[in-house]
């Protein structure tokens, strides 16, 4: 609990108002403009599809490197909590399920 | 997140102000690895993008309100008001009470969801790393990630961004991220011209 506070970071601190900025920049922005915008149907297509694929990358990215390593094998536990909780998610469509029971399968593992 | 390296309070106040799950989520890594300011403002527009088809859909509803209401009406979107909002707008399309009907709900889910946030930053600074929690971060993003891929060009987009990902994981910046999600994209919109294409010839031989 030492950092509690935390010291102040302007990199942090920038960096937050950079995410915040992009939670106005897609939330709030159509709204505020209110003149008819129509997409291209191409647009929205890609629209649709960016942030399952955004997800995906950033998951893979997590889920494959162990200490910086490549490891797609069964000795990389991360990746088997992770498999596990697509498993646990598919069956069950509960994200706290999904969380407790991929920690759950690393501990196992780990420990 | 606070596992990534910021401190309780700078997470604290990334949540309230950001009110983002998996762009947070996306952008902690990024932050404790110093990435370029540009690059975390952009991956966690990526991230936000599905708000942009949302409030493109749900606009027509709230243009009659001023700008700044506006404003605040689309900052509380949220997935799950989304879907409430649109399925009661199908069953009764004069309801009157919808601008009311959407704010009160969608204010109820960013109390919710800031409270479960903070408990969640606040347990995670008692917590020792050495449980590995940044993986329940991961496993987060994996049950939001599973149901936005129940649709076959959405799955292969998905594939391919997580394969090309892996595969330039070390370029610099972390764009291996960004070419995972540019080429994922790329897929996911070739198999849905495809599948398209192939229903369209089904409709007109049959």
């Amino acid at each position: 609990m030492t950092d509690l506070l935390g010291t102040i970071d302007p990199y942090v601190w920038l960096a937050i108002l950079g995410v915040t900025a992009a939670t106005f920049i897609t939330r709030a922005s159509l709204f505020v403009l209110g003149a008819r915008v129509q997409f291209p149907p191409m647009v929205e297509a890609a629209l649709r599809f960016a942030p399952a694929c955004a997800l995906a990358a950033i998951v893979a990215a997590d889920l494959a490197f162990v200490e910086g390593q490549l490891r797609i094998d069964a000795s990389n536990h991360k990746l088997i909590a992770g498999c596990i909780g697509i498993g646990i998610f598919s069956l069950t469509r509960s994200i706290t399920g999904t969380i407790a029971g991929g920690m759950i399968a690393f501990w196992l593992l780990h420990f | 997140m606070v596992k990534s390296g910021l401190s309780t309070l700078d997470a604290t106040i990334l949540s309230l102000l950001a009110y983002a799950g998996s762009a947070q989520l996306a952008a902690m890594p990024l932050i404790a690895t110093l990435a370029p300011l540009w690059l975390v403002t952009l991956t966690a527009i990526i991230v936000n993008l599905r708000f942009v088809v949302y409030t493109a859909l749900l606009r027509p509803h709230f243009t009659h309100l001023s700008a700044g209401r506006r404003l605040w009406l689309g900052y509380i979107v949220g997935d799950i008001m989304f879907v409430r909002f649109t399925s009661l707008l199908q069953q009764e399309p004069n309801y009157p009470h919808k601008v009311a009907y959407y704010t009160g709900g969608a204010l109820a889910n960013w109390v919710i969801w800031q409270v479960s946030s903070l408990i969640g930053i606040f347990a995670a600074s008692v917590i020792p790393a050495s449980w590995g929690l940044e993986l329940a971060g991961t496993l987060a993003l994996v049950a939001l990630l599973v149901p936005l891929c129940r649709q076959w060009p959405a799955l292969a987009g998905a594939t391919a961004a997580a394969v090309v990902a892996v595969l330039a994981h070390s370029l610099p910046l972390r764009l291996g991220l960004l070419c995972g999600v540019l080429v994922g994209i790329a897929v996911a919109l070739l198999v849905d011209q495809q599948l398209r294409r192939r229903t369209g010839s089904e409709r007109a031989s049959s």
